[in-house]
């Protein structure tokens, strides 16, 4: 039998895949610090999306802590800013490095965020996990390049047991592993005139409602624990009532949605189940921002952390106030006093209705990235692009472009109006909330 | 020349004139119950089968946390629910679901299959448990057979069974519609990943079965590669090719999977997906249907219940479509409806439509059952003058004929309201004592088909009316299973000019003249069902190679120099 050798041409083709084997597995040399915050925030959003059984609620409780531990990562290697202990609730403690020792801020960052993340999200997939392990491992060979061993290791050590002390205090927060108790068989609420019923074309399957305990979980900012009630328009149906009025004003916005109105309700629709929530498409536009301004370090995982932090605590009182006004969606009055036939554009969310959740976050996401960003900064939000067109609805996902951080809270809660799922008064009190939300969070004293 | 084996039953039938609507006939018949749910979920249903072969239908009643029932017809209008005594006692350890009914194993009698959420007792952190299958002994008595017909291994969230011989060998073969994500081989380990991955959508079951003895799972085999939160399927011949196709019914279509169309592609193995095409890719809460056809063009339309507004799907032969004609017929009406079952229950020569409707337990928010009564062509609500106006929280629902008097009864499932409840809601049957006109029963007998000949059409032509109507093979109405007796009203008309049967894979039988008001049986001749099974097939196709090869050999040796 004959061997044939290849020929001049497979020769070459055989060396240049050789070739391009060996570069891919070549380590870069450098990596912009904004950059490793970034790719964290990547990967953070990625699991969001892709751990089954995820709730915007937890979601954005997740938001919070892997913001924080971004900016508790590097703090300590800053001159200007300080840690945030004893400014949190219940955050006494946090491991300090060593004095006198040589830290790689950066290695610190990865390490903390690669085990945080797989300890806060315990429940996602193995495949999830290794992809993880795998960004953690690519960025740290990057590090290692510009630093000895023994500083690696002190880092790495630090990086874990920042991550795990803030795994351990999250736990005590009401949200541990909520997950498990998305809808509970057991909770029950009588129905009075005007109050919330589980939706009839509805984002979930189960009847009762997300998370009614999350109102009282802990949050981050001292100040945002005890916020006063925000003041709710009364039931009362009759045609003239201001009550009737906000319905009758989602009933007619409906029927003549213009394309790019319903372009606006499906963009900012976030459903958990194939997206990563509404708190993650904010976390997503701080990283846009943070990668379109490459601001320092210290700046970058600050974003993240007053982001993170403003859209978990955004939530909580959000939830706080919806159980406590347990407050009917559109499409229980409207069929029942305006059109039997009406149907909202988008499908009800599985919870009460008052204030709006979507405004309260994206006011409290925007309001966070002005303290980091000039609030006219333009930018071209493509959180979607590529996501197959919505055939229920017959729209596509298309990129939106913004003149002002603020304009994207205003689209956000305006977006659930177009949607028919929220009235005016919960966007209204939803943004305003928002805003005092985030405040308190920015407050904190964070520099030195 | 066809030999048509025609048995006659003629029934003293009052009609014209008898017109009293339904009558609540429950506790007279001793029918005594109620469906109840786990944590808020899914069920119940009901099959009808005649199971002691005594020439009256009785009836499998799932229970879900309840014991199910077996409910045998007394032929005085009466049950006695014959579960213990018939061996069914199995079925106590699980949460049971829907139910269907086939002679499997082609011995002559009817056997059961039942799906299941979870098990009875200790609750499990995620509930999952094995479908069930009982052999009927013919005896009175039924024989678990799950793990010998290879299905007590997967572990599912299993909802509603459709029957169907989909590769046309003569034994029933199954869809099972699976709501969460199912475990092949059982549930091995629990974590927070386990958990949270069990929300997720499932597959279906397709079943071959094998010589009446096996369930083979053959989704794969037939290109079968879908998911959805579903209440089953309803094999149908949409396209009138002889066999069986497949709709499949989702929930939450318009946020996970939408209804499917699957086209049998028979005799390659393989479904194709045409629900686009054929714009059937609904994206609603599919809960159940139901098929006729009601404007007798000759092609099948399908009733599809839903939350809010049902969607009536009429097929358009010439674009290849269906149409969403729901309002223009008169039955767009805001509820949550679940069971759906068409029968010409007046008899009046058209075909009048049963919607069972329910809460979402645990909200329980009463709201009564559709009697959409067929007005040349159009549909009135009329549930309320017919005294089927039952606040109920309705589930499954069947037609079968109680007293073997020629029209067809109602029985319809209903939960127990979780919560404080007004009206009563318990399983109620209905007499029918709404007739206006002559009827026609007929009763199939498969051979090459299935016994029960799941998916044959009874075409039926008495001066101008024309009556298309297709075999039950169970999930039509909402994870039950109809009487396969088929049933025609025929109003004032005194005679059928001829009745066509086209079984499973096309081969017919006409009959002519006959005169309405009775019951006729047709079995199926021509090509007697003759048992095969694989190893045969391999054997013959074995001997073939070897002979062959012999030939070969021989013919070289034969060239050989000597």
């Amino acid at each position: 039998m004959k061997i044939k050798f290849p020929s001049h041409f497979q020769s070459i083709l055989v060396l240049s895949l050789g070739w391009m084997l060996i570069q891919c597995n070549v380590v870069q040399d450098n990596i912009p610090d904004h950059e490793i915050a970034a790719q964290w925030a990547d990967m953070t959003l990625y699991v969001t999306k892709n751990t089954p059984a995820n709730s915007p609620t937890f979601a954005s409780r997740c938001l919070g802590y892997m913001g924080l531990a971004q900016y508790e990562a590097v703090v300590h290697g800053d001159i200007k800013h300080q840690s945030l202990v004893g400014q949190l609730n219940e955050l006494n403690a946090l491991p300090l490095p060593k004095a006198q020792q040589n830290y790689n801020w950066l290695m610190v960052l990865n390490r903390s965020q690669s085990t945080l993340l797989k300890s806060i999200y315990i429940q996602t997939s193995d495949e999830n996990k290794l992809k993880i392990d795998s960004l953690e491992k690519r960025i740290h060979k990057i590090l290692l390049k510009s630093i000895d061993g023994a500083t690696a290791k002190r880092s790495l050590n630090y990086g874990d047991r920042l991550a795990n002390e803030l795994f351990e205090w999250s736990k005590t927060d009401g949200g541990h592993r909520g997950y498990l108790k998305n809808f509970d068989p057991n909770y029950h609420r009588d129905s009075f005139p005007g109050s919330w019923k589980p939706p009839l074309f509805a984002q979930s399957f189960s009847h009762n409602p997300l998370h009614h305990f999350w109102g009282e979980n802990r949050t981050f900012s001292p100040l945002n624990k005890n916020l006063p009630l925000p003041t709710f328009i009364s039931y009362d149906p009759s045609e003239s009532s201001a009550y009737h009025q906000e319905f009758m004003a989602v009933y007619k916005k409906e029927r003549k949605l213009t394309e790019e109105e319903k372009e606006a309700a499906i963009w900012w629709s976030d459903d958990p189940d194939v997206t990563f929530s509404p708190g993650g498409h904010l976390y997503y536009i701080a990283q846009a921002l943070v990668r379109m301004k490459k601001p320092n370090l210290i700046t970058a995982t600050k974003t993240f952390a007053m982001v993170g932090m403003s859209v978990a605590d955004a939530f909580i009182k959000c939830w706080k106030w919806k159980y406590h006004f347990f407050s009917e969606r559109p499409n229980t009055f409207i069929p029942e006093f305006i059109d039997q036939k009406w149907e909202s554009f988008w499908p009800d969310p599985p919870f009460p209705a008052f204030p709006s959740g979507h405004a309260i976050q994206a006011a409290a996401a925007a309001r966070a990235l002005q303290a980091t960003f000039n609030n006219k900064t333009f930018f071209i939000d493509s959180a979607h692009v590529g996501r197959e067109r919505d055939h229920v609805r017959n729209v596509e996902f298309k990129a939106r472009s913004y003149p002002t951080l603020w304009s994207v809270a205003v689209e956000t809660a305006e977006s659930r109006f177009y949607g028919g799922i929220h009235t005016p008064q919960d966007n209204k009190v939803g943004l305003e909330q928002g805003v005092i939300v985030a405040q308190n969070i920015i407050n904190l004293k964070w520099e030195k | 020349m066809f030999r048509l084996i025609c048995i006659v039953f003629l029934f003293l039938v009052p009609f014209l004139g008898k017109s009293q609507g339904f009558v609540d006939h429950t506790e007279a018949a001793g029918v005594n119950h109620f469906f109840e749910v786990y944590e808020g979920m899914f069920g119940g249903g009901v099959a009808v089968l005649d199971y002691n072969n005594d020439g009256y239908e009785d009836l499998y009643l799932t229970g879900g946390m309840q014991e199910d029932q077996l409910l045998e017809n007394l032929k005085d209008g009466t049950f006695k629910n014959v579960f213990h005594k018939a061996n069914l006692k199995p079925a106590l350890g699980f949460v049971t679901q829907g139910v269907a009914t086939a002679d499997f194993n082609r011995d002559g009698w009817m056997d059961l299959l039942i799906t299941t959420i979870t098990t009875k007792g200790s609750k499990k952190t995620i509930p999952r448990a094995q479908n069930l299958i009982f052999i009927n002994q013919g005896d009175g008595s039924f024989l678990e057979k799950s793990k010998s017909f290879g299905i007590s291994e997967s572990e599912s969230f299993s909802t509603g069974i459709s029957i169907g011989d989909f590769n046309l060998d003569g034994y029933p073969d199954v869809y099972v519609g699976n709501y969460f994500t199912d475990y092949d081989g059982g549930l091995k380990e629990i974590s927070d990943a386990t958990i949270v991955n069990a929300g997720k959508t499932a597959k279906g079951y397709l079943y071959e079965n094998k010589g009446g003895e096996k369930f083979v799972e053959v989704s794969k085999k037939y290109k079968l590669d879908h998911r959805g939160f579903s209440f089953g399927g309803i094999f149908t011949d949409f396209d009138n090719d002889h066999d069986l196709d497949l709709i499949v019914n989702n929930d939450f279509g318009y946020k996970a999977k939408p209804n499917y169309l699957l086209e049998n592609m028979y005799p390659k193995k393989e479904f194709r997906y045409v629900e686009q095409d054929y714009q059937m890719d609904l994206r609603i809460n599919a809960m159940g249907g139901a098929t006729a056809d009601i404007n007798a063009d000759g092609y099948l339309d399908y009733f599809i219940t839903n939350i809010r507004f049902n969607r009536f799907m009429i097929q358009q032969p010439e674009e290849k479509i269906f149409e969403d004609q729901a309002e223009a017929l008169g039955t767009q009406f805001f509820t949550i409806s679940w069971g759906a079952n068409f029968n010409d229950f007046d008899q009046d020569g058209d075909i009048d439509l049963f919607v069972s409707n329910g809460d979402l337990n645990p909200n329980c928010v009463p709201m009564y059952n559709f009697y959409f009564e067929n007005n040349e062509g159009l549909y009135t609500e009329q549930s309320s003058k017919v005294g089927l106006k039952d606040y109920g929280v309705g589930r499954g629902s069947v037609v079968f004929d109680l007293e073997n008097d020629g029209d067809m009864d109602l029985l319809v499932v209903s939960q127990k309201p979780i919560r404080p409840y007004g009206p009563p809601s318990v399983t109620r049957l209905y007499k029918n004592e709404s007739t206006v006109g002559n009827y026609l029963q007929v009763k199939l007998k498969g051979n090459a088909s299935t016994p029960s000949a799941f998916g044959a059409r009874i075409e039926v032509y008495s001066d101008s009316l024309y009556i298309n109507h297709e075999i039950d093979g169970g999930n039509t109405s909402h994870i039950s299973h109809n009487s396969r007796t088929a049933h025609f009203g025929l109003g004032a008309r005194e005679k059928i000019d001829s009745l066509k049967v086209t079984w499973p894979g096309g081969v017919n039988q006409t009959l002519y003249q006959l005169v309405p008001n009775q019951r006729v049986e047709i079995e199926e001749e021509l090509s007697p069902f003759k048992k095969t099974s694989e190893w045969s097939y391999k054997w013959v196709l074995g001997l073939l190679l070897f002979s062959l090869l012999f030939l070969i050999l021989k013919y070289r040796s034969s060239l050989l120099p000597y």
